[in-house]
């Protein structure tokens, strides 16, 4: 773990650092104020109710806190290597009064870290007698969801269309954010409640979800993510420029295949994926990277500690700037050509609102462009369900319950809200979850 | 130039230049080690108390100390099975007598343990020639190894009387009695002391405490090799006990003779508490053993600071000032109750003070979950202050007083 970008002297990123130790996470417990309200608790989306569990580390109860966090949230040692948390349960934590916030995922990490060490029971094994439940896609939503169905004995079964679950934790966040191990011990921990999960079993064929349906399954979770880059209209025809999803992927797994040593790589993009792609491609080996966002340096919606590691990578920062044309050579891009931009109306960051600044357009020349300005729901969804009601760039249409315009069919994480947090996907899946089981005894009374 | 405040005292017609002295224990092992604390500052020494080899062989038990920690507060006492002094008499006394030499005008005080009316004699004469300003009688170790020595002597009245009696016959030197906690009522002890010619008590010597037991191994700790024993606990874990012996013994009009406090001392304001409930003279060990002798520095100039601010000339003034206010519970006035308050702008909205309150108290403590402010219904509260207490705030929370003649008071029914 700890050398995955050593070569460039690069300070330890989150889960490169070493875990708290006992005598650490005792001492960091003991700052809780253990509030009556837990604000904390209130502040996580997927409910991993950090309030209880430093309490029972506080206590010495470490079996608990393991067991609170793999209880409420499935992807709870994920969680802990990459979630927000300045943005959510430490932002919440009064302490803040009075000093630092208290190190919640340090905790939380030392938590799971201590369940798993010191051989927690496996969860309970779901008696599936409340019917059989189908979940498309084996990501922090779908996960979320297939964990509290068997929790409440339903039979599920996810359909994943890889050959491993995870989804975006998986696939497109870089290991030295994330280790393997942890998706690896979430996943274990769902596979040991019951749910089946069926890799490379892509729902894509028209009525398949109503095919779904009268095979005897009696609700259909749709939780495929946004599996579809945007791409600059400009750089469509270009082989050498790539998105993000593909770029992480390659960079995670198939490091061969992408030449990016020594050359200059300019991403676009400002969020935290652009980020990683950014980071990633130095510590490949890349000579330069860029870093092209129309949001300036204190407006990237990147993680703060991100953004310093980039910075302490030499990623150059090209903030508040607009790319305005290419120089290619054939089918090959080698230079950008940009502009300094400002926002017409101040605060909305949005394509439309920016203005080009005369006289500072600049030229690099660059090796591969990386694509990171978001993403859409891929094209199957449509497909698979085709009468279902979606909006904007293709999200699917829930109410308060997470259902669909179909009955039996529900939705939830990026599908539904275009791309939020991995705690937030985990959250609305656990929702849905109470909401289809809500659905299914209603039927079964109206009957 | 900064004004220098006058810490020394009289302690049995022997001047202290202030009244921090080390107390029997491996912090004063040895001459080099003592030598290091007069540096420091200190200004006395009760050497590692002596016995006689020919007496009785001490050999340490190992290892013979245990922390006791609470959460992340590690050393909040100290458990120890330490034995009196286990170097040969010869070469204590040697170390006492180049101590004289090289240190004559800090005060030297020799701990003394004998097994026999003849050890005591024996060990007294000794420390006078050797050139000790004054003795201090160990009837108080909670753990020798030796069955009829230590805190067994020290709850026998008449052996503390009659070593008592043997010691000031066989020598000039002013003696203390040092008692042990590990009896229900140390005053009729020190009485028996008294009436065998003590000039002075010094309380109190470690509680016998077990301070943890290993839940793997199943043996209290410190183990040794495979046993343990309730013994010696000290620090400051150990000091609300202590300050109510010292404050019990000065409070005694028949006892009347001047105290030497020990217990949990690290700082000057627990020098001061004990200054306050009748203690003349201090000793210091956990603390030392904790920290190093440089506490002292801390302890001389935030006692001094505290004597200028109040323009305090002699500590004279102030010992034994909080004694006189200790009174037997009978005897309280509960006319005024208190009614706690909170301060609206230093609340964070914990809400430790309405769990508390909630499951401890009298369900007087509101919480307001929207503005995460807590508030006091007075209607319902008994005044025992519980919440400031567990506020993590300072002055967040304090009290009010009701006079209950004037106004109705929940814990007046």
């Amino acid at each position: 773990m700890k050398n995955l970008i050593d070569p460039l002297n690069i300070v330890q990123f989150k889960c490169m650092r070493e875990p708290l130790t006992l005598e650490a996470a005792i001492k960091e417990a003991n700052r809780c104020l253990l509030c009556h309200d837990a604000p904390c608790s209130a502040g996580c989306p997927a409910g991993t109710d950090p309030g209880k569990f430093i309490r029972q580390i506080k206590f010495y109860n470490y079996k608990g806190a393991a067991r609170t966090i793999r209880r409420n949230n499935i992807l709870g040692s994920v969680c802990a290597f990459i979630c927000p948390v300045e943005k959510l349960c430490e932002k919440a934590c009064s302490i803040k009064a009075l000093e630092e916030p208290i190190n919640i995922n340090g905790l939380q990490r030392f938590a799971t870290e201590y369940g798993k060490q010191s051989g927690l029971e496996p969860l309970a094994l779901s008696k599936k007698m409340n019917g059989k439940i189908a979940v498309i896609g084996c990501g922090p939503a779908g996960m979320g969801c297939a964990s509290v169905l068997a929790k409440m004995d339903y039979d599920v079964t996810v359909f994943e269309k890889e050959n491993h679950a995870g989804g975006v934790p998986k696939w497109n966040i870089p290991e030295f954010r994330l280790p393997e191990e942890a998706i690896a011990y979430d996943v274990e921990n769902l596979l040991s409640q019951g749910v089946e999960i069926r890799y490379q079993s892509a729902v894509e064929t028209e009525e398949a979800v109503s095919g779904l349906l009268t095979e005897g399954y009696e609700a259909v979770y749709i939780s495929t993510g946004l599996s579809e880059a945007f791409k600059l209209e400009l750089l469509k025809e270009y082989t050498n420029a790539m998105d993000y999803i593909a770029f992480l992927r390659k960079v995670k797994f198939d490091k061969n295949s992408i030449d990016i040593k020594n050359k200059n790589i300019a991403v676009i993009g400002g969020g935290s994926v652009a980020v990683d792609s950014a980071v990633s491609a130095k510590a490949a080996g890349a000579a330069k990277v860029y870093l092209i966002s129309l949001e300036h340096l204190d407006e990237l919606p990147a993680d703060q500690e991100e953004i310093k590691l980039a910075q302490i990578m030499n990623i150059i920062f090209k903030a508040g700037t607009q790319i305005t044309g290419i120089a290619a050579d054939g089918k090959n891009i080698s230079g950008l050509l940009g502009i300094e931009t400002e926002w017409i109306e101040p605060g909305k960051f949005v394509p439309g609102n920016v203005r080009q600044i005369k006289g500072t357009e600049f030229s690099i020349n660059v090796d591969m462009v990386i694509q990171a300005i978001g993403t859409k729901p891929g094209s199957e969804v449509m497909t698979f369900a085709k009468e279902i009601q979606t909006k904007g760039k293709g999200v699917i249409i829930v109410n308060d319950g997470f259902e669909t315009n179909i009955p039996g069919v529900f939705a939830g994480g990026d599908v539904i809200n275009g791309g939020a947090t991995v705690v937030q996907a985990i959250g609305e899946g656990k929702k849905a979850a109470e909401s289809i089981d809500a659905y299914l005894k209603n039927r079964r009374n109206n009957q | 130039m900064k004004k220098q405040a006058d810490l020394s005292i009289n302690f049995c017609g022997v001047n202290f230049e202030n009244p921090f002295c080390l107390s029997s224990s491996p912090v004063g092992y040895h001459a080099e080690m003592c030598a290091r604390a007069f540096d420091a500052g200190w200004g006395g020494i009760v050497y590692k108390t002596l016995g006689l080899e020919k007496s009785f062989k001490v050999v340490m038990p190992s290892p013979r100390l245990n922390a006791y920690n609470v959460g992340d507060k590690r050393f909040v006492g100290l458990q120890n099975a330490e034995q009196i002094t286990d170097r040969p008499i010869k070469d204590n006394i040697k170390d006492l007598e180049w101590l004289k030499k090289n240190y004559p005008n800090k005060v030297l005080i020799s701990s003394i343990m004998g097994f026999s009316d003849e050890d005591w004699a024996e060990l007294a004469k000794m420390s006078e020639d050797a050139g000790a300003d004054l003795l201090e009688l160990n009837f108080s170790c909670p753990q020798m190894a030796h069955k009829n020595a230590g805190h067994r002597v020290g709850q026998d009245f008449h052996a503390v009387a009659a070593f008592t009696e043997v010691v000031k016959k066989a020598s000039k030197l002013p003696v203390i009695a040092k008692m042990t906690p590990n009896i229900t009522d140390m005053v009729p002890v020190a009485l028996a002391a008294k009436e065998g010619g003590a000039d002075a008590i010094s309380a109190i010597n470690t509680l016998r405490a077990i301070t943890e037991i290993d839940i793997n191994t199943l043996t209290p700790l410190p183990n040794i090799h495979g046993n343990s024993s309730p013994t010696g606990f000290s620090g400051p874990s150990a000091k609300p006990i202590a300050l109510r012996f010292v404050s019990e013994l000065y409070n005694s009009k028949q006892l009347n003779l001047p105290i030497s406090g020990i217990g949990g001392i690290e700082t000057w304001i627990d020098a001061l508490h004990f200054l306050l409930l009748g203690a003349t003279n201090l000793q210091v060990t956990t603390g030392i053993m904790k920290y190093g002798y440089r506490i002292v520095e801390d302890m001389i100039e935030g006692l001094g600071d505290y004597m200028l601010e109040r323009n305090i000339q002699s500590l004279d003034e102030i010992i034994g000032r909080a004694a006189k206010k200790i009174v037997d519970p009978s005897e309280f006035n509960t006319r005024y109750q208190a009614v706690s308050v909170v301060d609206d702008t230093k609340c964070i909205g914990c809400g430790q003070c309405y769990i508390s309150c909630q499951d401890g108290a009298n369900q007087a403590m509101k919480f307001d979950a929207a503005t995460r402010k807590a508030s006091v219904n007075e209607e319902r509260c008994l005044g025992c202050m519980l919440c400031k207490h567990v506020c993590p705030v300072w002055d967040c929370i304090t009290y009010k007083e009701v006079d209950t003649q004037v106004t109705k008071h929940a814990a007046i029914f």
